[in-house]
């Protein structure tokens, strides 16, 4: 598994309660796209844009597979290069 | 009259103060959402050892997104050596009633596996869905009694059964009571913690149609 944890990352945050944990962590336009485009190419063999553009599109045939991905990339700005002309 | 157990006020009243903090509307919104969602999970289903991140995007104030230990593609563990895949969409918008956070999308799905290929049922809630899939709606991966049923090419599983707004605490007490993963605190503490959330999550929970608006 890409491991988020293990990304160049700034600002983190960590508590730790009863053996259970909870963490903030920030990163960069690159690192998050990087992290769609592993989970992409390994589950539908699709790069990032392809995955989000799809999406946005009405295209992709069962989104909520791949939500996990689709959250990450809602944190980009809708003006996100990667979006493309693919509605908001 | 029994007592109520001994700490069953303190985690009521860390709720409340969750929620409130959740629904100020600013930077600390995001920490105390994931707080709440930690400290229901940890009540109950998630097992030692699992945890709840909060990835923002660098330099962006207003968007967040909840997820596992590791981030929104990490499952968290269960009691029950199964896994819960988690993530949440969380957004700072103006309101007229002043800033909110609101949960703009947000994923359930019970797994066996930590790749999730092995799926056993999904909940997804899309505010702004971008198919014609009603945009809160459950999938079940499983196959029907009855035959010739379902469209050709298109199992069970592709279905996606509308839904109102289905809560975390809804999607915990279904696991815990249904398909019977054990609850770390005594069932007379994690069921009241989770009413007493759920109850105001749905004070302001924003409810879809099951179809598009036009």
């Amino acid at each position: 598994m890409y491991d988020l944890i293990n990304m160049s990352c700034i600002g983190i945050d960590k508590m730790k309660t009863n053996g259970r944990h909870t963490t903030t962590l920030e990163l960069t336009r690159s690192e998050i796209i990087d992290h769609i485009e592993a989970g992409a190419r390994r589950r539908l063999h699709i790069s990032a844009q392809d995955l989000v553009r799809r999406y946005r599109r009405g295209e992709l045939e069962d989104p909520g597979a791949v939500a996990d991905l689709l959250a990450l990339a809602n944190l980009l700005p809708d003006n996100d290069p990667i979006f493309g002309n693919a509605a908001a | 009259m029994a007592t109520p157990p001994p700490n069953l006020a303190k985690l009521l009243g860390r709720v409340r103060q969750l929620t409130e903090e959740y629904k100020a509307g600013n930077r600390q919104s995001f920490k105390s959402f994931r707080e709440l969602v930690s400290l229901l999970l940890s009540s109950t289903i998630m097992k030692t050892g699992g945890g709840v991140q909060l990835v923002l995007l660098k330099n962006e104030e207003k968007k967040g997104v909840i997820g596992g230990r590791k981030g929104p593609t990490d499952p968290l563990p269960l009691n029950n050596g199964r896994y819960l895949r988690l993530s949440m969409s969380l957004e700072l918008t103006d309101t007229p009633e002043g800033p909110r956070l609101k949960v703009y999308d947000s994923s359930f799905q019970y797994q066996l596996d930590r790749d999730g290929k092995h799926w056993i049922f999904r909940y997804d809630y899309l505010r702004h869905p971008a198919s014609q899939h009603p945009p809160a709606h459950f999938q079940i991966r499983g196959k029907l009694t009855e035959q010739l049923v379902l469209r050709q090419g298109h199992p069970l599983e592709r279905v996606h059964f509308p839904t109102s707004r289905v809560s975390l605490e809804a999607i915990i007490r279904l696991l815990a009571i249904q398909f019977g993963v054990r609850c770390n605190e005594p069932p007379d503490v994690w069921q009241p913690v989770l009413a007493e959330s759920e109850h105001l999550f749905f004070r302001i929970a924003h409810l879809p149609l099951s179809g598009p608006a036009e």
